[in-house]
């Protein structure tokens, strides 16, 4: 019987010993808030969880070499010298109300610059020959508007399918009027009536009134194999004023005048639809099409109002996501054009990490 | 009772050890070969082992868009031209000894300068397109490095290590397949020798190491075509350049390094026959690269961006550097 008893006792014993060192070197909710972290894409829903709080900085490069006309022919811009680059900065921050409603704030900087094809008029007498160039650059640089969103699902836990509907107005909070251009003339030092004049318009990023944003999403996951697909609906809220600067140039000096005009934003669509392979809980690698198209609006010249052109542009966006830490996540997707119209068409390279916490949760 | 005696002992036996057990794991772990083959850019030795062989290639990329003035105002280029530079570079480290590692790099380039605009002659309304279309594409310039740790690492002690670089002018240095002044092939090779000598300070405090670094190039005279339309092999001569910089690295798990470098060149004025020329005039950039190094086993991949802050006279456009290596 004794025997029997020290058996039971060397049993629990060597059940427990192990069990105590593991149970020892962890707190229950913390466990908890390390799970939510690492939940890897094909198991997590739209929104966030409960009190998670994430915060994303990204930057966008983008290479613009050719660009798609009214008729979707391509454009080689670089072949005339007027490709550029582009830099776009977002942050992002999102908060998860409840597991089943989600608040976030976004906005974005933008810089830019678009050259237009140099020209040269040449008047050539019996005694000299003067030249007059012309450089046109178009820069793009601001903050843009800031964006307030709230996106809901439905209240349950998330096993192989979600949707979302989010709702958003972007905030006309950037300067939007375009400055001052900043036109120069520089003469010859070697011929006296040769000159070349620069000139430089100066846009700001912005809207410049509300724009309402309606979106909705779904996902599904079977085991590794996720896919993912949302529809976007921006519609400005009412017809905007903006100012245009109009020059003149005396003597190889500029002067400048502005002057009011209206417009009606486009209504703008996007439909994403994207594939989705975990392939281990930490990288997640996905293949996302992306269709945006513009229309409507309108914008006055002159006292009449020109319809905005229609655009178009299909883009095939490869990617991954991949946990480098149990908050810090990184994204990166590469974009490649495939048809559009009335559009730029740029390659891109648009990478950001995200930082998550639970800032009330202990 | 004599038996329970025991099984008493036996339990006291058995809990004793299933917590040494865990006292024993403190232990440190003894590298092999193969794990130093796995280290990280933070945690490796700052030359390659005796008889380590190390293969990789860069790829760097850059757009012609903006440049720092004489004055050193960020400014883009006006005229409608289009400018890339892409260099594909082929690095093979070799560990001769622990503390001796020798270095080749060679680089296939292709840069594009292409340039379209539209000439209109006031007496007879007529207008012309101009085209300059200009290419470089071929084997570039082949640089050997010699390290030597002068000072070995130890726990949270600095490493020194001295670098000795050469330069040489294998790259084609003059332009070829000349049609006229707007139409031929660039260079992609500096045409000169070059002699550099750099020296590293490295320490590490587990998960970062810092780095600084001070380097000096002096760059020979050598011979080449300056200009086009004359088709003369001029004597030149870059200036020397001056070259600092400091870097912390973090490693945010076992196997993801976050890079970050702070750098800072000045390049003196260049001379064609032995006079200064407005066409290499002094230069300086300060620039910083954050980047990402995965270290995958023996594989090591990283990305970066080299982004110019400040300076005159150089292009203002960010870098692009992608990154291979395998250890043998």
């Amino acid at each position: 019987m004794a025997v029997k008893r020290y058996i039971f006792a060397l049993t629990l014993a060597t059940l427990l010993a192990p069990s105590v060192t593991s149970e020892g070197q962890a707190i229950n909710q913390e466990r908890d808030k390390y799970t939510l972290f690492t939940m890897p894409y094909n198991m997590r829903p739209l929104t966030l969880y409960r009190g998670e709080l994430q915060v994303y900085a990204g930057y966008k490069f983008a290479v613009r070499t050719q660009s798609y006309n009214s008729d979707g022919d391509v454009v080689q811009l670089k072949n005339t010298g007027t490709g550029s680059v582009y830099h776009y900065y977002f942050v992002d921050l999102k908060y998860g109300v409840t597991s089943f409603l989600e608040l976030a704030a976004e906005t974005n900087l933008i810089r830019r610059g678009i050259r237009s094809e140099s020209a040269s008029y040449i008047a050539t007498t019996l005694t000299s020959t003067d030249r007059i160039s012309v450089n046109k650059l178009t820069e793009v640089k601001g903050l843009g508007d800031i964006l307030l969103m709230a996106s809901v699902r439905p209240p349950i836990q998330y096993r192989w399918f979600d949707f979302s509907v989010t709702g958003g107005m972007f905030l006309p909070s950037s300067k939007y009027e375009p400055k001052q251009p900043t036109n120069s003339v520089v003469t010859s030092s070697t011929a006296a009536n040769s000159y070349t004049i620069n000139y430089h318009y100066n846009y700001t990023n912005g809207y410049g009134v509300v724009v309402y944003l309606l979106s909705a999403s779904a996902k599904m996951s079977v085991k590794k194999f996720s896919a993912e697909a949302d529809w976007t609906f921006k519609t400005p809220q009412k017809e905007g004023k903006n100012i245009r600067w109009e020059e003149t140039l005396v003597d190889k000096a500029f002067s400048y005048y502005d002057k009011t005009y209206q417009y009606l934003l486009s209504d703008a669509y996007t439909l994403n639809t994207s594939l989705h392979y975990q392939a281990t809980g930490w990288f997640d690698i996905n293949l996302n099409g992306s269709f945006e198209k513009t229309n409507g609006g309108w914008t006055e010249y002159w006292g009449n109002k020109y319809t905005n052109p229609e655009t178009r542009l299909v883009t095939l966006e490869p990617g991954f996501e991949l946990q480098i830490s149990p908050k810090l996540t990184i994204y990166q997707v590469a974009g490649f054009p495939l048809k559009g119209k009335n559009s730029d068409a740029p390659f891109y390279l648009f990478t950001t990490i995200k930082f998550s916490n639970f800032p009330f949760l202990r | 009772m004599n038996i329970s005696f025991h099984i008493k002992k036996l339990i006291i036996i058995y809990l004793i050890l299933s917590y040494a057990e865990a006292a024993v794991c403190q232990t440190e772990k003894q590298l092999l070969p193969a794990d130093i083959k796995q280290q990280t850019l933070v945690t490796e030795p700052v030359t390659l082992k005796k008889g380590f062989f190390r293969a990789g290639t860069l790829f760097n990329y850059r757009i012609a868009d903006k440049y720092f003035t004489d004055s050193g105002k960020k400014e883009y280029y006006v005229t409608s031209t289009w400018g890339s530079t892409t260099s594909y570079n082929l690095t093979l480290q070799y560990g001769i000894s622990d503390r001796f590692q020798v270095d080749l790099i060679t680089e296939y380039m292709y840069t594009l300068i292409e340039n379209q605009s539209t000439e209109t002659d006031a007496a007879t309304n007529i207008s012309r397109v101009v085209e300059a279309k200009h290419k470089g594409l071929g084997l570039g310039d082949t640089h050997v490095s010699f390290k030597y740790q002068l000072m070995q690492e130890s726990k949270r002690k600095v490493s020194l290590t001295g670098i000795f670089n050469v330069s040489l002018p294998t790259g084609e240095k003059n332009p070829t397949n000349i049609k006229d002044a707007n139409q031929y092939d660039l260079p992609v090779g500096d045409g000169t020798y070059a002699a550099e000598l750099d020296f590293f300070a490295r320490s590490i405090i587990y998960p970062y190491s810092f780095t600084g670094f001070l380097g000096y190039r002096y760059n020979f005279e050598g011979k080449k075509i300056t200009n086009t339309t004359d088709m003369l092999e001029r004597k030149f001569r870059y200036g020397n350049h001056l070259e600092g910089g400091l870097s912390a690295n973090l490693l945010l798990n076992e196997w993801i390094v976050l890079a970050n470098e702070l750098n800072f060149y000045h390049e003196g004025k260049g001379e064609i026959d032995n006079t200064v020329t407005p066409g290499m005039p002094a230069s300086w950039a300060l620039s910083y690269s954050p980047g990402l190094v995965f270290q995958v086993k023996k594989f090591r991949l990283g990305e970066s961006v080299k982004v110019p802050l400040k300076g005159k006279n150089v292009p203002a456009d960010p870098l692009y550097v992608m990154m291979i290596q395998y250890v043998f």
